[in-house]
Parts: structure tokens; C-alpha cells; sequence
């Protein structure tokens, strides 16, 4: 049988995809310039290389590389999630279009190092009244 | 254009726990302080800039109010860390460019107040602010660790310079009893791997002001007295290029410091190895590390040789770096951070900064100091200060 699917909100909309399936994968809401090709995430009017009021909407697949990252001692904005509660990982990744993301990681610290590549999920921070509020997080590729 | 002086600088002392004080009380203290020093009265002043980042809108009029209603035109300045140097730039655009003779500049805050409030960037419904500063500079240090095997041994040698420096200010908000080692700062506990709290900043309320004129005006006010001559005064936000992050706490790539710090260098008509002594945003102790390269102090790569040689130390053999004990020791509170550092380079170039008074090789007094801020990761102010 598959599991009874709960709705599922993002914390913030605009910045990522809450497809319906729960097994499919968010995408990131970005921006390609029209005039100079280059991608931005999340998304914006003008380009911030070259000034071009023309740029596209663009979903943009959660995966990278990772640039930084590093573990925080301190609670998880207000997560009920028992998961947060003894120190969470946040890193820099970046998208093989090129935007440099900051997300939450999934995982343990000895699980990751610069460089490795990654993929993002989506996470429940905690339930709203029977919806679960999600944010993204990035997953070591082959991790468990 | 003209020369512009520090006339005179105040503080009231930072700290935790000012439950009590108003902004109010603390920008009185600071800035009777900045008046008695320069030998000059609230009449004397001709314009005012406040800045303050967590107080509510017009408290900077309000402040300004204690010292009198003379009719003076007041400005709040706001740019996140930044905010008490940003304001001194502005007061310096305006004094400099001869549109007012003398020009009051006051910081306060109480970010303990803000941190209650809950408005600290850790509100669930902003996505963008998900990642604290501690997690951002902690990324830097991640960064520096892959790519020049750092380790946190050199972090904590800067920390533990910093709390030592900061205990022989009375104006610091932390007073580390007896000399810091760097494996305490190594044992304080972790904030963000690898940064332990004993290389972060403090969160703390405080106050602290500058007065400044024409160069002119401080000979004739004091004139047994060296001049501190504002020499350069830049603020620079980023150029975009690659790696920029559009959220989360907005530091993108650490170019801008060098920008910045070129844009000085020039209009000073000075390099990086004239340098006496130097005050940075070490509000996490990674930054300090990377702001010797960046600010061209040494060459990429060489901070950690420096570091184990005890170089910026006071008394070091390159520029002595926050001596004062920086954001990490002496405190953070947000507005008047940046005018902190103009307190303790104006006292050091004068030769009154007691127990950590820095000295030239040849016995000498500083010539030049350089105060640098980020705020918000976005902007960054350098100001040079010039003895006379």
C-alpha cells in the first residue's frame, strides 16, 4: 500500500516545488538571464551580472557539489523535529548551472566533506494543524 | 575637501547585562565623554549622526534629545555592523566637503533587548534566514581548512590574542581574569564546528561617539596634543560574480575587502606595510584570519605562519590586530561597534592607550591605524586613521 500522503506547504513559497508525490524530488525556483546565460536561485528580475531586465523563471534540479558546510549548536528555527534537536548542518552547494545554494544538510557530520556531491529532499520542519511545513535539505549522494 | 580630525572620542563600556540603561543613559555617558575629550560643548555642535540597528524608528532623535534641543540636523545611519562606521563616513562626507563645521557621531544598541524580541534572523516563516551568522563564518573556516589545512590551533591562537588584548580595556565587555590559552578557547564549548564560543562575539549593549572638525580646529582645541587625522574613509558593497548568495546572511565571495581596502590604500597615499595597528569585524575569529590576506597585510596562504610566529600580537612583527580585543572580546552590540574601533586607534595614535598602547620598532608612537567593518556581509567600511 503507499503511505497515505499528508499536505505538505512550503515554510516560504517562491523559493522551491512541493511536487505531489511524496517520492519525487523538489525542484529550486531560479533565474536565467536572457542576455548573458547567467542562473541565479532564488529567483530575481534583473541580472546581477550584466543589468538585463529580460531573464526567465526556471526550475532548477536540487543537486551540486558541496562548497563548505558546518554543524550548529543552537535549535533549528522553532523545529518540533526531534532530529534538529542536537545540532544541525548547513553548507553552501553548488549548482552545476552555477548559483552557490544554503541549505540545511541531512545527515551526520563525519558523513560529509567539501566537494562530495549532494541532492535535495524535502524535510518536515513540524506539523501545522494536520500540514506538514517543509523546507529543503541536501542528502549525500548514496547516503543513507 | 578638507582634513578632517577626530576632535574627541567616549565610550560607555559594553556588556551583557545593562538591563537597567536606557539607549538612552548609555549614548548620554558615551557622548559627554566624546565632548569632554574634545573640550567642547553640545553647542559646539553643528550636526548628528545616530546610528543604531535594533532601536525603533526616530530613538536616534530621541537619544540626541538628552544632550539638548539646539535645533542641529540628525541623521540615523543603519547599515546592520557596519552602522557606527557607516555613520562616521557620512559625517566625514558632510564636515570634509565643508557643509557643517563639526559633526557629533553617536552608536548604541542593546542587542540583548533584540535577541528577546525574537527577531534575531532565526524566525521560522524566513526561509532565507535559516542559516545564523556563526554558521556562515563557520563555512569560511570549513572553506580555509580544505584548502590550507588551517586548523582550529590557529583559530585559537587569534582568539586568545583578542581576550587578551580585550582584558586590559576597561571598556571591554569581557575581562578574562587570568591570561587566555588557546586550548580554553578550544574547550569553550561548540557555537558552529569549528568555531567554539570563545571565538565568537559576545551578543551586548553599549554606546560610543566621536566628535570631529577640521584638523585646524583640533590643533587649536588641544594643541599639546598629536592630531588624528581621518586619512581615508571608503564603504563599498559587493560586485557580483560567482559564488554570490542572494540569501541566507549575504556574504558572497571576500573580494569586497580587498576593494575596499585598495580604495583606502590610495586615497591615503599608503600601503598595507605602513600600518601600526589594525581592527577588523572579528565578530567570528575565521574573519580576522582572512582579513590579514585580504586587506594585503600578508600574502595568501601565509596567515597561519604568522599566526604560530605570534606576528599580531602587540608588539608583533607585523601590524598589531584588534587591540582593543576586538568584536570577540570587547563586544559587539551593533551600532556603536565601528566607533568603538575609532575610540581605541584615536587613543593608541594619541599614546593613551595604557597597557596596550602600541609601539613603532624604533620606540615611537603609531602613525597609522586602520579600522575595517562588515555589515550584514554585504557592505564594508575601511576608515584610516592618520597622528599628525
Amino acid at each position: 500500500m503507499p503511505e497515505q500522503a499528508r499536505p505538505r506547504q512550503p515554510i516560504k513559497p517562491g523559493f522551491f516545488t512541493v511536487p505531489d508525490d511524496p517520492n519525487e524530488a523538489p525542484k529550486l525556483l531560479g533565474t536565467r538571464c536572457d542576455a548573458c546565460g547567467e542562473y541565479f536561485y532564488p529567483r530575481r528580475a534583473v541580472c546581477a551580472k550584466c543589468l538585463s531586465r529580460k531573464t526567465s523563471a526556471v526550475e532548477l534540479e536540487a543537486r551540486g557539489t558541496l562548497y563548505s558546510y558546518t554543524f550548529v549548536h543552537m535549535p533549528l528555527f522553532g523545529s518540533t523535529n526531534m532530529e534538529h534537536a542536537e545540532g544541525y548542518g548547513v553548507g553552501q552547494i553548488d549548482l552545476p548551472e552555477g548559483p552557490r545554494v544554503q541549505a540545511p544538510l541531512a545527515g551526520k557530520q563525519a558523513e560529509f566533506k567539501v566537494g562530495q556531491s549532494l541532492r535535495g529532499e524535502l524535510d518536515v520542519l513540524r506539523d501545522d494543524g494536520g500540514t506538514d511545513i517543509v523546507i529543503v535539505r541536501f542528502r549525500p549522494v548514496g547516503g543513507a | 575637501m578638507r582634513d578632517v580630525a577626530i576632535l574627541g572620542v567616549g565610550m560607555h563600556p559594553f556588556g551583557a547585562f545593562y538591563s537597567g540603561k536606557t539607549n538612552a543613559e548609555m549614548g548620554l555617558t558615551a557622548g559627554l565623554a566624546a565632548l569632554d575629550d574634545a573640550g567642547m560643548s553640545f553647542a559646539d555642535m553643528k550636526a548628528a549622526y545616530a546610528g543604531h540597528i535594533f532601536a525603533t524608528a526616530m530613538t536616534g532623535v530621541r537619544v540626541m534629545k538628552e544632550f539638548g534641543c539646539t535645533g542641529l540636523p540628525i541623521q540615523r545611519i543603519e547599515n546592520a555592523s557596519a552602522t557606527g562606521s557607516a555613520a562616521l563616513r557620512e559625517a566625514f562626507l558632510a564636515v570634509s566637503a565643508g557643509h557643517y563645521e563639526t559633526a557629533m557621531v553617536l552608536g548604541f544598541d542593546k542587542m540583548t533587548t533584540m535577541i528577546q524580541s525574537g527577531t534575531a534572523g532565526t524566525a521560522p516563516e524566513n526561509m532565507e534566514d535559516s542559516i545564523l551568522p556563526a554558521g556562515f563564518f563557520a563555512m569560511w573556516a570549513t572553506r580555509r581548512m580544505h584548502e590550507r589545512g588551517t586548523k582550529a590551533e590557529h583559530l585559537a591562537k587569534i582568539a586568545a590574542k583578542n581576550w587578551n588584548n580585550g582584558a586590559h580595556n576597561p571598556m571591554a565587555q569581557r575581562q578574562a581574569k587570568e591570561k587566555v590559552t588557546p586550548e580554553k578557547v578550544l574547550n569553550s564549548g561548540m557555537v558552529a564546528w569549528p568555531l567554539t564560543k570563545m571565538m565568537s562575539c559576545p551578543i551586548g549593549d553599549g554606546a560610543a561617539a566621536a566628535i570631529i572638525g577640521p584638523v585646524e580646529l583640533a590643533k587649536k582645541l588641544h594643541p599639546d596634543r598629536p592630531v588624528v587625522k581621518i586619512a581615508a574613509s571608503t564603504l563599498w558593497s559587493e560586485v557580483y560574480e560567482r559564488g554570490h548568495l542572494f540569501q541566507g546572511p549575504v556574504v558572497g565571495p571576500a573580494r569586497m575587502t580587498v576593494d575596499a581596502s585598495n580604495a583606502v590604500y590610495n586615497q591615503a597615499g599608503v600601503g598595507p606595510k605602513d600600518l601600526d595597528l589594525v581592527q577588523v569585524h572579528d565578530a567570528f575569529v575565521i574573519e580576522e584570519l582572512e582579513y590579514y590576506e585580504l586587506l594585503g597585510i600578508c600574502k595568501r596562504g601565509e596567515a597561519e605562519k604568522y599566526i604560530d610566529e605570534g606576528a599580531f600580537e602587540i608588539g608583533g612583527s607585523l601590524p598589531a590586530f584588534s587591540t582593543d580585543g576586538g568584536l570577540i572580546a570587547r563586544g559587539h552590540p551593533g551600532g556603536p561597534t565601528g566607533l568603538a574601533q575609532i575610540w581605541e586607534t584615536t587613543l593608541q595614535l594619541r599614546g593613551e592607550a595604557g597597557k596596550r598602547q602600541v609601539k613603532r620598532k624604533n620606540g615611537e608612537l603609531p602613525r597609522l591605524g586602520l579600522c575595517h567593518m562588515m555589515g550584514g556581509g554585504s557592505v564594508c567600511v575601511i576608515h584610516i586613521l592618520e597622528r599628525n
